[in-house]
């Protein structure tokens, strides 16, 4: 059994986060996810390793620079006349890394890097006073934060050991054994039901649901005193009608540890990042749920839970 | 390669063009001069990849029998996939996780065991690069270039490009009159993303009012003024093409869609999981539409010829010269020539080594004979 500590892929640690637990938490984004959301607006957090973006409205120009051109082991960075600035050859692209440090305008830049437990905790704890005061603490989100069971469970675990709060944001999309390792270490899960219909899960997500509302149900049995908290990535026209919310609710509310069900207005504020990693945003149609919408869903939900109005923060951005 | 070599496997890589069976046709009648097998793989590589999807099988042999009932204007035997590329095929694993795999080794065993010595290919610019890493793995492989919009370099003409640009001009010619009818000026976007050799060609053939390609950068006041020079003569409409990547020359601000044309294909209509190249296409027809329109002062409408150009008729040229490229491929590899790519290097048919044919893509320069042709009929160039 090794003694060292693990080391962690982090993607993104964010500070002052009001809508990832409660009160007001630092939320640290590990990359690595199993799941393909078309919707997803986090796509640099999927791959497992550093990623390699490029932002070209940021590129100078290879007549005042070429750098990164003369460094790619792989010769996967090249330009077309007129345009001076370069462009990247995703396929021959390796993820090396070897251009980021050359690029003087910092274009090139690597999405993911390793951190040791401390280093996480230590940037965490610079905020323990927010926490104090608003009840707040760490989130660890990802990607699935699961996929990194043992890093994960070393920063609860440390985040408890500095008197900090902790919860997760997952999916659930993992082996059971992941989540019973990482659970002893969270206060609140915060957790997604994408969709209910099996074979619209899997068309769009990937997989369908039936680990995932496995794990979901024995972690509700088998942590009696943790607190759960229910979403669902609210997308139009994909999940935003009566019957998802009603199969959630009757999958959540036997369970009293599930304290409250929360709808996610679907939101673009991470399309440029497709076009930074070389991809293609698929849902580019889609709009974010009307208020109206959104009003009529969250009042089946307080109605379920017995409560006049849910004190809802503003829609999350 | 020695003379023995019998079995050669043959696929679409890189998107659709009219008449690919002129290609699958010359390689099938110039194999069997040579007494060998010809063997399609459906799909890209994915008849190999996934042969539980192909009840009838995920290849195909080919032989005259098989091409001489077979149209060359049909749909392509093969099919056919947006890029074929097995070092990242999506998969969901054992553990019930969607990854992203490099099965490339796999499918170069599969090569083996089904004893295809070479692959001819038949791919786009974006494919190239997968087929080079291929052949740096060994595979033996002859490409053959495929590009409405001409774009892939070092041949002076890609197979389909010659229909879609007769495809283009016969809806633009319809465009014209339209727009004559209705006294407004049409706005029409053409595939171009990179090079625009299919919206001026297309554009000078039905002598357009204004033509934005991606290499020159348009400024729309300069439109605007011929099109108001020709209203106030009388001739009370327009036509712009407009290449799918034309942008606007710097300082100048592109208008916002007031009702964005995508024609974005929804992965609600696809249902096909991992695929994710997107066809975007209504954006600059929308927007320069928007911004004449304040300009001139006359009714502007957009258009989006798009993907549409792709479903012609294939023409004499490609014909000849799908089937001169499928014989040329066959020529390379029974002159151990693989790794290279069949180019039209008028007058000849010469081979490119793949290195040296990726990351290079074929624009339009400024002192074209296209672009001096365009400027003497009074064509403007947005510059």
């Amino acid at each position: 059994m090794s003694t060292q500590p693990p080391i962690g892929m982090v993607l993104n640690i964010q500070h002052f986060c009001t809508h990832d637990g409660p009160g007001i938490r630092t939320t640290v984004f590990l990359k690595f996810c199993s799941l393909r959301c078309k919707w997803c607006s986090n796509p640099e957090s999927i791959h497992p390793k550093p990623e390699l973006a490029y932002n070209p409205s940021k590129c100078i120009g290879v007549k005042e620079c070429g750098l990164c051109v003369k460094e790619c082991p792989e010769s996967a960075i090249f330009t077309v006349d007129p345009d001076l600035k370069v462009k990247i050859n995703w396929d021959l692209c390796t993820n090396c890394g070897k251009c980021v440090p050359v690029c003087p305008p910092q274009a090139l830049s690597l999405f993911g890097q390793e951190m040791t437990v401390d280093q996480v905790l230590d940037e965490v704890e610079q905020d323990s006073t927010f926490y104090r005061e608003s009840g707040g603490g760490i989130t660890v989100s990802g990607g699935e934060c699961l996929l990194q069971p043992d890093f994960s469970a070393a920063v609860l675990a440390g985040a408890h050991e500095r008197g900090i709060n902790t919860a997760i944001e997952t999916a659930g999309n993992v082996p059971w054994e992941y989540m019973a390792k990482v659970l002893p270490h969270v206060d609140t899960m915060l957790h997604d039901h994408k969709l209910t219909d099996p074979a619209r899960h899997k068309k769009w997500t990937g997989v369908d649901n039936a680990r995932i509302l496995a794990n979901f149900k024995k972690a509700y049995e088998t942590f009696p005193d943790k607190a759960f908290i229910a979403r669902t990535p609210l997308i139009p026209g994909v999940n935003d009608d009566e019957e998802h919310i009603r199969a959630v609710l009757a999958f959540i509310r036997p369970h009293k540890n599930v304290v409250d069900y929360e709808l996610l207005p679907y939101f673009r504020f991470g399309e440029s990042k497709y076009g930074f990693l070389g991809r293609v945003y698929e849902l580019a149609d889609f709009q974010p749920p009307t208020p109206e919408s959104l009003a009529r869903l969250r009042a089946i939900i307080d109605e379920a839970f017995g409560r006049t109005s849910q004190g809802q923060s503003l829609p999350r951005p | 390669m020695n003379p023995a070599t019998h079995r050669i496997g043959l696929n679409n890589g890189g998107g659709y063009a009219p008449g690919l069976n002129a290609v699958l046709t010359g390689v099938v009648l110039a194999a069997s001069e040579l007494g060998w097998e010809v063997v399609g793989i459906r799909d890209g590589f994915e008849g190999l990849l996934f042969p539980e999807r192909y009840p009838p099988g995920g290849l195909l042999p080919l032989s005259p029998h098989v091409t001489e009932h077979l149209a060359i204007a049909a749909g392509p035997l093969l099919g056919t996939v947006a890029r074929t590329d097995p070092f990242h095929v999506r998969i969901v694993n054992a553990q019930n996780q969607v990854e992203e795999v490099d099965r490339s080794d796999e499918l170069l065993e599969t090569l083996r065991k089904e004893q295809i010595d070479a692959v001819i290919s038949v791919v786009g610019p974006r494919a190239l690069s997968v087929l080079w890493k291929l052949s740096r793995k060994g595979l033996k492989t002859v490409c053959v270039p495929t590009s409405v919009e001409n774009e892939v370099a070092a041949t002076m003409l890609s197979f389909g490009f010659n229909s879609a640009l007769s495809s283009a001009v016969e809806t633009l010619e319809r465009a014209r009159q339209a727009a004559e009818a209705a006294r407004k000026v049409g706005v029409v976007e053409v595939l171009g993303e990179h090079a625009g050799w299919l919206a001026l060609q297309a554009g000078m053939a039905v002598c357009a009012d204004a033509v934005l390609i991606p290499e020159i950068p348009y400024d729309l006041s300069k439109i605007a003024e011929k099109l108001r020079k020709k209203l106030q003569a009388g001739r009370h409409y327009g036509l712009v093409v407009a290449a799918e990547g034309a942008a606007p020359a710097a300082g100048q601000v592109a208008a916002s869609p007031a009702n964005p044309l995508r024609a974005s294909l929804s992965p609600g209509a696809t249902g096909h999981e991992g695929g994710h190249v997107v066809e975007r296409s209504g954006h600059v027809a929308e927007t320069v539409a928007l911004q004449l329109q304040r300009l001139i002062d006359q009714e502007t409408y957009p258009l989006v010829l798009g993907p549409l150009v792709k479903a012609g008729t294939p023409t004499a040229v490609d014909r000849q010269l799908g089937l001169g490229y499928g014989a040329a491929a066959v020529r390379a590899i029974k002159d151990n020539q693989t790794g290279v790519m069949v180019a039209f290097q008028p007058p000849e048919l010469k081979f490119v080594p793949l290195a040296e044919a990726i990351n290079k893509v074929r624009t339009v320069p400024t002192n074209s004979v296209f672009v001096q042709v365009a400027r003497a009929l009074g064509i403007s160039l947005g510059d």
